[in-house]
């Protein structure tokens, strides 16, 4: 097992509070998988991207107790070098913009500008990310003048063409439309595709089961759950603890009950197409 | 041949005083508000009022319409015009002082009423002036990227810039909560109380949301490597248009000979 990233006994409290928001968290996360978070608002989804990512406690202070390591080594040790290590896209795309730069090209390009990569071999990888991520036409525009799916996109290239082999993904479609979900997922599969290690906070459940290979499930602060996500979106005990599950999974279970022999619960659309035709089928022979 | 993105970025100016550096602009901006306070030491008229600023002022203008800048220039200088009337009416007829030069029933003119006046006024123009000029000519990345050049940190140069870049954001923003606290009933049209009164829903939020956005812009910021150390790369170049020597030399020339013939009258 490749382990990319640990958290040993973890409890966090933010500034002023006495109530932890992640408390005694113990997790392993593999290199090139694709783990959901998934939870009740106020769970602490965000703060565990927040304590990924090195942000809790450096920018935001408060309490931490345990460690955090990237590949063995303390997170805090890294200082501005983990840019290069970890992307992080934030749910609000309208505050992911530098605030400085004049077009989505150079906005693109701000943080190969940073890392000092020399420029004649910038403007090559901020065009393939650009392809990647579908803003090619927008590169001339100015990043304020943007829609939320376009903003986000540019945030989403703005990290990407960082290459960093984890990515931290922070509810990235909670403010935008069918349209600009589909647009951000389709990057979110590409990266999937890369192998890279992908860190997904997601409401929309559908999604988390179609791309997620594990899922973390987190309730008032303690992870309740870490499992395969087929094993923990086709459990609907986790209804009762305020997790929202596929649509298709809750169908699997009552055509169960009514009789139906699933050979198993489905949890994506291809998967209930899938067994419910082949439990049909067995019951027509 | 199409022309690469980081070609297309980069700013050329084919009138050479419009494209000089930043600096030189800027150096340029100094000695002039160094010439606009010697020459408003100067008493003209029996009565020392401090007439060489007024003129001074066609120096600007002068600057503003060479450099091709001069309609984008008039709107801003409008507004400074309107500043600095206000100032003049204010001083000329509240200060009093001195020998009384005019009166019309209850409204008198003082004489240090009018020194104030025109002295205050013209400093207020002239200083704003050039500076409206330096803007109208330089956009902010080339005055960004002239401030990391001469040295200063890179985070103090981002706060500079991104505030200049905020202006129009938050009003944008504005505009938005203003249509948000409308439907809701709050009155934002009308007489100067009306809109006072709408003015303090409309800068809480406002406020409160520049600040939490400002939380997220670091955490982004801190995403693209900002405080990565070691060199950092600039895909935007500064350009010189050529015309930088004589511009200095030109500049330096005129505030020295001012600044010799302030003092030749203070001999004298």
């Amino acid at each position: 097992m490749d382990i990319v990233m640990e958290c040993k006994d973890v409890t966090y409290s933010y500034p002023l509070t006495k109530k932890p928001a992640i408390k005694n968290l113990n997790l392993k996360l593999e290199r090139g998988k694709f783990y959901g978070v998934i939870g009740e608002n106020g769970s602490g989804k965000t703060t565990l991207c927040a304590l990924l990512r090195g942000f809790a406690p450096s920018f935001y202070k408060g309490e931490l107790q345990g460690e955090v390591l990237l590949e063995g080594k303390n997170i805090n040790e890294y200082g501005g070098e983990i840019a290069a290590k970890i992307g992080f896209v934030f749910q609000n795309p309208f505050t992911q913009i530098s605030g400085i730069k004049d077009t989505v090209f150079e906005e693109v390009s701000y943080g190969l500008e940073n890392f000092g990569v020399p420029a004649e071999k910038i403007e090559k990888r901020v065009i393939d990310v650009m392809k990647m991520t579908n803003i090619e036409t927008l590169a001339e525009k100015s990043p304020f003048e943007l829609s939320g799916g376009q903003m986000q996109r540019v945030a989403l290239a703005s990290v990407i063409v960082l290459e960093p082999d984890i990515l931290i993904i922070d509810e990235p479609t909670s403010q935008l439309d069918p349209e600009g979900t589909e647009s951000v997922f389709s990057i979110i599969e590409t990266l999937k595709e890369k192998k890279k290690t992908i860190i997904l906070v997601e409401h929309k459940i559908d999604l988390i089961a179609e791309y997620a290979d594990e899922v973390l499930v987190f309730k008032e602060g303690t992870m309740i759950a870490f499992r395969r996500k087929q094993e923990i979106l086709s459990d609907l005990s986790f209804l009762e603890q305020g997790v929202t599950l596929p649509q298709v999974a809750i169908l699997g279970r009552k055509l169960q009950e009514r009789g139906l022999g699933l050979s198993a619960i489905p949890v994506t659309e291809k998967q209930a197409v899938e067994v419910i035709a082949e439990a049909l089928q067995e019951r027509n022979k | 041949m199409e022309k690469s993105y980081t070609e297309k970025i980069q700013i050329h100016k084919a009138n050479k005083l419009a494209g000089l550096h930043p600096a030189t602009k800027f150096l340029v901006v100094i000695l002039y508000s160094v010439c606009t306070f010697v020459l408003s030491s100067i008493k003209l008229t029996k009565i020392g009022l401090p007439l060489a600023i007024i003129p001074w002022f066609l120096v600007v203008l002068v600057l503003c319409a060479v450099s091709g800048a001069m309609k984008k220039c008039i709107k801003a200088l409008k507004a400074v015009a309107f500043i600095a009337l206000v100032i003049f009416l204010v001083q000329t007829f509240i200060v009093p002082g001195g020998e009384v030069l005019v009166r019309f029933g209850f409204i008198r003119i003082c004489e240090k009423g009018l020194k104030t006046a025109i002295s205050l006024s013209f400093l207020i123009l002239n200083i704003a002036g050039i500076f409206v000029w330096f803007f109208q000519t330089t956009e902010n990345k080339e005055i960004a990227r002239a401030l990391e050049e001469s040295g200063l940190n890179y985070k103090a140069t981002y706060v500079f810039i991104s505030s200049l870049q905020m202006i129009n954001v938050l009003s944008g923003n504005s505009k938005t909560i203003m249509n948000a606290q409308r439907a809701r009933g709050v009155e934002t049209e009308g007489n100067m109380l009306v809109r006072a009164k709408a003015f303090f829903p409309t800068l809480v939020p406002l406020v409160l949301g520049a600040l939490i956005g400002s939380e997220e812009r670091v955490l982004t910021l801190e995403a693209r490597g900002f405080s990565m150390e070691g060199k950092k790369t600039h895909l935007f170049n500064l350009e010189k248009s050529g015309a930088e020597g004589t511009m200095k030399i030109t500049a330096i020339l005129v505030t020295v000979l001012i600044v010799i013939g302030r003092a030749a009258l203070w001999i004298l």
